[in-house]
């Protein structure tokens, strides 16, 4: 990782720990001109760009985050039964504007399944959803087209909400290069990378500015600058209001979320 | 409208892309036709009618079950059911146009003493049919291998069936035969018009099947509740 892309994780980790904006800028300023000036690998100099972001938060405190708005996303007594199996019983989950909440549990415990639910794509055997506003949906895999160029999809999506051709490309090309990414005009969806593939995926579901974002582990394949950029974006839009669901798997990033539903079955030693 | 123009309009680019799908749409109905043309004339016109259809068939098949998993996801970008079925079966509607037009041609060039106006409406027909029919197996059968082969068995009943046969006037494409028969063996106009009423009472009947299935499979769940944006 050389300065710049030392800088730019580190500026996307004061941003997602809440640094008043002002306050971030400052410091990044300030270890860009000692990189600068004195030369030196950033990692030597002030070590992992998450650690030094962390030291800095507790020196200098956070900005106050934006006091969860109304309900967006209410799911109450969701249960879902495939045959004999219950895969979810009773599960419920409160998000309001401004809030990231995520599904975590273990493999097979309902998680895509949940957020299916919530999105109305399959019907549960008992409970209900009511949501607030527009509905983005980021499935797993799946859901882009394969003939398809990425401002073919944003022309595609944004048809559905009435956008002319050249604001969905601009749009999307926009919410993708929020990702780390430019999107290619000549290359098709099948000739991208899973990584960037899912970028496409989870541009395609910004796209439409929804006010409820229900995400299933969009993080697939991304390498660790791109991830960083998600959870970075992410944090924008839950500060412009957006109220998202992330499923997840991946337990250490829950310190950045604000709500947690975990569908492990109590025996198993789930929580909720 | 913009919508299901917008739908009509990638289901033909993602089609055109796919060089070896218009490869073997284009190869069917021509070895079809090479396969019977030292027969009788009207048995290689009939058989290539019944290539187009199943070519087209085949195609509407494929892309229907392609974008199952990216309906849904329009469906929540603001799509309505039949924007995405109908502006499906336009982009199919044109492909399989554009594919019979060097088969017409070809028809026109070969053979002598036809009703051509009779081969350009049978197949009109054909590709009016075969759009829908594929949609229907591909909505109903949810994975391709199923659905190809229900598609094989409807096809061989056709050229297998004798046409004078009550049973097959149920099979779909059995107006092209006889609109063909019009067409190359001057036959009276009963044989057009029975044609011409089988393809549209056949069409309308899997129009109304696919906005069935498509309306089920992407309908709004009675669990989810839209409150106002507060």
């Amino acid at each position: 990782m050389n300065a710049d892309e030392w800088l730019r994780v580190f500026a996307a980790e004061l941003h997602q720990r809440r640094v008043a904006v002002d306050a971030a800028r400052h410091v990044v300023a300030e270890a860009a001109t000692h990189l600068r000036e004195g030369g030196g690998d950033p990692w030597l100099v002030f070590g992992a760009p998450q650690a030094y972001a962390a030291a800095i938060v507790e020196t200098i405190g956070t900005a106050p985050g934006p006091r969860p708005g109304p309900v967006r996303l209410h799911a109450r007594g969701i249960t879902k039964r495939y045959g004999r199996r219950t895969v979810l019983r009773d599960a419920t989950l409160t998000v309001r504007a401004g809030q990231i909440a995520a599904v975590v549990g273990a493999n097979g415990c309902g998680k895509s399944t949940f957020l299916r639910i919530c999105a109305g794509l399959i019907s549960p055997d008992a409970g209900e959803v009511t949501v607030s506003g527009r509905l983005g949906y980021c499935p797993q895999q799946g859901g882009t087209v394969d003939f398809l160029l990425p401002d073919e999809h944003f022309v595609l999506v944004g048809a559905g909400q009435r956008m002319a051709r050249d604001p969905a490309r601009r749009a999307g090309r926009a919410a993708a290069r929020q990702l780390g990414w430019e999107a290619e005009r000549d290359v098709l969806a099948r000739h991208l990378s899973g990584g960037t593939r899912q970028k496409l995926n989870l541009t395609m579901s910004t796209l439409a500015e929804p006010d409820v974002l229900l995400l299933d582990e969009p993080y697939q394949g991304f390498d660790q600058g791109s991830y960083v950029n998600l959870w970075d974006q992410l944090v924008r839009l839950r500060d412009e209001g957006k109220a998202i669901v992330v499923v997840t798997h991946l337990l250490n990033q829950l310190d950045r979320v604000d709500v947690v539903l975990d569908l492990t079955p109590a025996h198993q030693g789930g929580r909720s | 409208m913009n919508r299901l123009v917008t739908v009509a309009e990638m289901t033909l680019r993602e089609l055109a892309r796919r060089r070896g799908v218009l490869l073997l749409l284009l190869l069917m109905p021509l070895t079809f036709w090479l396969i019977r043309r030292d027969s009788h004339v009207g048995q290689s016109v009939r058989a290539l009618l019944l290539g187009i259809s199943w070519a087209v068939s085949t195609a509407a098949l494929f892309a229907t079950s392609a974008a199952r998993e990216l309906e849904p996801r329009l469906r929540l970008a603001g799509y309505r059911p039949h924007h995405l079925y109908l502006g499906r079966m336009l982009g199919l509607w044109v492909l399989g146009l554009a594919v019979s037009v060097p088969f017409f041609l070809l028809t026109v060039v070969d053979t002598t003493n036809l009703r051509y106006g009779g081969i350009a409406v049978a197949m009109l027909c054909c590709v009016l049919v075969a759009a829908p029919f594929g949609m229907v197996i591909g909505a109903l059968l949810p994975r391709e291998m199923e659905g190809t082969l229900l598609l094989l068995t409807v096809v061989a009943m056709q050229m297998l069936l004798d046409p004078a046969s009550s049973g097959a006037k149920l099979t779909p494409f059995w107006s092209s035969r006889e609109i063909a028969t019009w067409a190359v063996d001057h036959t009276d106009g009963g044989y057009l018009s029975r044609g011409v009423l089988h393809a549209a009472v056949v069409t309308a009947l899997l129009i109304v099947t696919v906005a069935g299935v498509f309306g089920v499979r992407l309908r709004r769940r009675r669990h989810l509740h839209h409150a106002p944006l507060v």
